[in-house]
């Protein structure tokens, strides 16, 4: 039985024999797990997705998925589920979308009957699942591409991009209805651009650029060890002298303060706390009270990324 | 039990071809060709001459009607693909439990369908208002193949140009000039005889539609197997080739146009 739903090691892809969209990217993604690939646009997360879902071939690497080799196309195939950028359909209503899609994939009548209401209400279609598709807004119709690809069993799913154009409400409903789908030992591979989605629903991220793995880990790691610069706010007792600034500056922060409040901004600051506390308290200060902002994913993205 | 692979697929290019406009496109046409035609211009053209026996102009136009009813279907398969191209569901189902080969066979199969289903309204409404059906087994059978490998010919066509076109207009500009030029350069309405300008005669045997309403119209009205050979023995070489052509263009094919 394997480990890694997805094994990944040195894999290159490259369209035109010049540039590589995915340069020698190695990760894994365990069973049961939700990983987050994260990139600027065109950073080869789509690529990436497109070679482990078998549409594009790999120009050299080893990839396995679901302890098979990439090779073995059709067997990968029958058992995930792809949720692609790009907005697909068939031209005709919301609710025979459903029925199609789920004919495709053998899913038994019955069985396709009741997950589809339960998917309608899931993902908010009721009012729309008599609609022609073309009638629908973005949102709606990624709705009904991604709330389709439930219907089928399956044991890991790729997600590239599935909450573009949704609201919020419907964006934290499907991000729970990930949620659960995992507990029941699903696979998830997800890539978005909102940070706050990763955040909330990945228990690992890679930040991949120019097609190369930058790091990889899970949220707080990130936040911790690339989260740049952060803030420490204190409240003293009393406004600060010139003589204290000065001292806390020589540590190589920048210092703002307006009255008794300090604002103290610097990389790695966790570091330095001990010592800025000693100055503060060796010039007579008591601190009130402490402070200090979390970097966040995003602050992790900028700093690795740019 | 879970149906076949390509099964499955015809089964979905089915039910997303039976909206109402396409079904007026490939079922409304040709009866209306027959109705109008057939019948109306009865009037005005009381006897064809084919195969040296004088026939009415309705006997003489059904397998016309029959045969352009095969290039109809031909273009479900073409628009099909085109569409799922342009829509990503082509994407889609290749990340799916499907290989390419299966997509093909699914085209091909609705495509045979609805001339299947196409071809035998013809004759019904034919039967309905003329009262005769005249045909022998052996007839019968070419005629069955004829329509097949006519489908299989007029799918491989659409393909191909789906395959190289890039812009929906240009697709469709395509499909309408080169359905009227076939219709009309075929022996469907009228009979290819020495009278007929040789260009004409030219485009006209090269043109597989008139190869297969000729096969049609001599053995489902006449009985007659005389040339039948020959014009099958081409037809099929012809569709083997640009088959041929259809399957290396559609294993070639990225998704996404």
């Amino acid at each position: 039985m394997y480990t890694d739903a997805i094994y990944v090691n040195n894999l290159r892809k490259t369209y035109d024999n010049i540039k590589y969209a995915v340069d020698d990217i190695s990760f894994n993604v365990k069973r049961g797990e939700i990983y987050g690939l994260l990139g600027k646009n065109g950073a080869g997360k789509s690529t990436t997705i497109k070679i482990l879902s078998t549409l594009v071939k790999k120009t050299s690497g080893n990839v396995e998925v679901l302890g098979m080799n990439i090779n073995d196309s059709l067997s990968i195939r029958k058992r995930i589920g792809v949720v692609q950028q790009d907005l697909s359909f068939d031209l005709t209503t919301v609710e025979k979308n459903f029925k199609i899609y789920g004919l495709l994939w053998g899913v038994k009548k019955e069985l396709l009957k009741s997950r589809m209401e339960e998917l309608i209400e899931i993902f908010d279609l009721d009012k729309v699942r008599k609609n022609n598709i073309m009638d629908l807004s973005g949102g709606q119709k990624k709705r009904v591409q991604v709330a389709r690809e439930f219907l089928h069993d399956m044991d890991l799913l790729f997600l590239d991009e599935p909450t573009v154009g949704m609201d919020p409400i419907v964006r934290r409903k499907l991000l729970d209805y990930i949620k659960m789908r995992v507990k029941n030992g699903l696979t998830v591979l997800f890539t978005t651009h909102i940070m706050e989605e990763a955040d909330y629903l990945c228990d690992r991220i890679g930040i991949i650029n120019s097609g190369k793995m930058v790091i990889e880990g899970n949220s707080n790691y990130l936040k911790d060890n690339f989260g740049g610069y952060k803030t420490l706010k204190l409240d003293l007792n009393k406004d600060i002298d010139n003589l204290t600034k000065n001292e806390i500056l020589s540590m190589n922060v920048n210092l703002r303060n307006k009255n008794n409040e300090l604002l103290i901004t610097a990389k790695n600051i966790d570091n330095i706390i001990p010592a800025i506390i000693k100055i503060i308290e060796k010039h007579g200060y008591n601190i009130v009270k402490l402070n200090m902002d979390q970097s966040s994913l995003e602050d992790v993205f900028f700093e690795v990324v740019n | 039990m879970k149906l076949p692979d390509s099964l499955r697929l015809t089964i979905r290019n089915f039910k997303v071809n039976s909206d109402p406009g396409t079904i007026m496109f490939m079922l409304g046409l040709p009866t209306l060709y027959l109705l109008v035609l057939g019948f109306m211009y009865q009037s005005l053209i009381p006897a064809v001459t084919f195969n040296n026996v004088d026939v009415s102009y309705t006997d003489f136009l059904m397998p016309g009607i029959m045969a352009m009813e095969v290039m109809t279907a031909g273009t479900v398969g073409g628009s099909m693909l085109w569409s799922d191209r342009r829509f990503f569901m082509f994407e889609q189902l290749l990340v799916g439990p499907f290989n390419r080969l299966s997509y093909l066979f699914g085209l091909i199969m609705v495509s045979l369908i609805f001339s299947i289903i196409g071809n035998t309204i013809m004759l019904v409404i034919f039967y309905l208002f003329v009262g005769k059906l005249i045909f022998t087994t052996m007839g019968l059978i070419y005629s069955i193949l004829t329509l097949f490998i006519g489908t299989i010919i007029f799918t491989s066509i659409y393909l191909i140009i789906s395959i190289k076109t890039k812009k929906m207009q240009t697709y469709n500009t395509i499909t309408i000039v080169l359905f009227f030029v076939v219709d009309f350069t075929s022996s469907a309405f009228y009979p290819i005889t020495d009278r007929t300008p040789y260009s004409l005669r030219v485009i006209s045997y090269i043109n597989p539609l008139t190869y297969i309403t000729d096969i049609t119209r001599s053995t489902l009205v006449f009985s007659s197997l005389n040339n039948v050979l020959s014009e099958f023995l081409i037809l099929t070489i012809a569709t083997v080739i640009v088959f041929g052509v259809a399957l290396k263009l559609y294993n070639g094919v990225k998704p996404g146009i």
